[in-house]
């Protein structure tokens, strides 16, 4: 999920990688650097300079971007590197993660998850699961005079269950300390938790909870279901993503995870199996 | 695009199921009376269908889209006069009509869609649209002459940056060949090589899908069912 920096920064004019390393580097204009951020993520850049100067911009804090355009989140240049690391796929970046998954501040503890989670950062695992652990009733509680959690259990949840079980030697105290959140009052934690639980146990009862939830009366819910059933690559949703009401953008990104990261893709495959070919006829009806 | 039997819904039918439209209060009951209106699929639908793509409502709005398909010619003029300029999302809803009816009038709206417009949904539509042309009444000269003008632009639409577009792409050139005539199969694998290949595609759906439309064209793949 990144913040859309358009609005903060002309995004009009395209900008190179040197002069998007260059933004990031110098330290007049906060704006400049908050772009810069998201262009080397959304840009995946490959420079050996990119990963060292998003690190040293997740040390920054409190600088507001320009409240003016509509850019103020806290601490907005620290969670857009956090944000742009999670894509740059370098574990060099983990360790400096790992100290914004310990921040005071719930949104760049949020971002930082999702990175870790993107990189597959067993690291990760204890430090995520000890922000679980006091479960729904304090982690998943809602925080006075605000709508946010006291922590961001949707991406520590959805981290956890990309990071799987490599090394875990303890996997039912994992699933334990996760299920209580399949009961959680807000349906999007409800689908991070399932989403997290069918990844770790591979048990399909969870992922049947989570198509179910394509039929919620929110919209806000169905995107999550189909962003989360992608991430499963649970290919028996197919038919029901195909049917869900929402934007067609989103039901062409959950049927791509649907090929892409069910365990039967081959990587390797230079030829379509029946399966997938029955998801590509899907995604053509909704171009 | 086949001739459509015409609507045998009567005029004044289509009346109440436009007043429907107009009464709806929610979204679902938005979406319920536009799909009961696009099912009619009768020209004097139009108006309102076009209407409701700038609803911001994507249930009702592809409602709305397969009904405008479903009319199918009488509809073209009509989408062509209002693409909204400053309505992106009902701009991106006609262009997506425009490419499911495949109307020759509708090709310059798809080919600047392509090429310029800013939102990846337009431009996939617009991609898939120029597989869908349906050429009435065009002879074989005529024919190369368009695929002439259209191939070189989804040929660059190629290196797209969003990878939705690309997969659009590889099933516009598959569709070229229902119109294409004499047999493109040659020109149209050799458009698709550089979506199938690993070294120049790194979206493994996009190959995937190209290399179906390669197989498609061989005769070695079962096409869809138009």
């Amino acid at each position: 999920m990144f913040a859309d920096p358009s609005r903060g920064v002309d995004p009009g004019q395209p900008i190179t990688e040197q002069e998007a390393l260059a933004r990031l580097r110098q330290q007049e204009d906060p704006g400049q650097r908050y772009y810069a951020a998201w262009w080397l993520g959304r840009m995946r850049s490959r420079h050996p300079d990119a990963v060292p100067l998003l690190i040293d911009a997740l040390a920054v804090r409190g600088t507001a971007v320009d409240s003016a355009a509509g850019v103020n989140e806290p601490n907005a240049i620290a969670r857009n590197a956090a944000r742009a690391l999670g894509k740059l796929a370098d574990a060099a970046a983990v360790p400096a993660l790992l100290t914004a998954l310990e921040d005071p501040d719930d949104g760049l503890r949020e971002a930082a998850a999702r990175s870790l989670g993107e990189l597959g950062a067993i690291e990760a695992r204890r430090p995520i699961s000890r922000r679980l652990a006091t479960g729904p009733e304090w982690a998943g509680s809602v925080q006075p005079g605000s709508s946010r959690l006291q922590e961001p259990c949707e991406a520590l949840l959805e981290a956890l269950g990309m990071i799987g079980l490599a090394g875990e030697d303890d996997p039912d105290t994992l699933l334990a300390l996760v299920r209580p959140y399949v009961d959680h009052g807000r349906p999007l934690i409800r689908a991070a938790a399932c989403r997290c639980l069918f990844q770790l146990s591979g048990e399909t009862h969870w992922v049947e909870q989570l198509r179910a939830l394509l039929l919620h009366e929110q919209l806000q819910v169905r995107r999550a279901a189909l962003m989360d059933l992608a991430a499963t690559g649970w290919r028996p949703a197919g038919p029901a993503i195909a049917g869900t009401l929402a934007e067609n953008s989103l039901k062409l990104i959950a049927l791509r995870g649907l090929v892409e990261q069910s365990p039967e893709h081959d990587p390797q495959a230079t030829w379509p199996s029946a399966a997938e070919i029955d998801l590509l006829n899907a995604m053509d009806a909704l171009l | 695009m086949t001739v459509r039997p015409p609507s045998v819904i009567p005029t004044d039918q289509v009346e109440g199921l436009v007043a429907a439209v107009e009464a709806a209060q929610t979204a679902d009951d938005l979406t319920d009376a536009v799909e009961a209106l696009a099912a009619a699929a009768h020209p004097d639908a139009v108006p309102c269908l076009i209407e409701v793509l700038g609803f911001n409502n994507p249930g009702a709005a592809v409602a709305a889209v397969d009904g405008l398909v479903a009319i199918g010619e009488p509809a073209v003029a009509a989408i062509l006069r209002n693409l909204d300029d400053y309505n992106y999302g009902a701009r991106a809803w006609g262009v997506r009509a425009l490419a499911g009816i495949g109307d020759l009038r509708g090709l310059e709206t798809l080919e600047r869609a392509l090429a310029q417009d800013i939102g990846p949904s337009v431009r996939r539509a617009a991609a898939r649209g120029m597989g869908q042309l349906d050429p009435v009444g065009l002879g074989t000269g005529e024919r190369q002459a368009l695929a002439g003008r259209v191939l070189p632009q989804l040929e660059a639409a190629r290196a797209d940056g969003e990878w939705i577009v690309r997969f659009a792409v590889a099933v516009g050139l598959e569709g070229m060949a229902r119109w294409w005539r004499p047999d493109p199969s040659q020109r149209l694998l050799t458009a698709l090589a550089a979506l199938a290949d690993s070294e120049r595609e790194t979206v493994p759906v996009v190959r995937l899908r190209a290399v179906l439309a390669q197989a498609r064209l061989r005769g070695e793949a079962p096409w869809p069912s138009p």
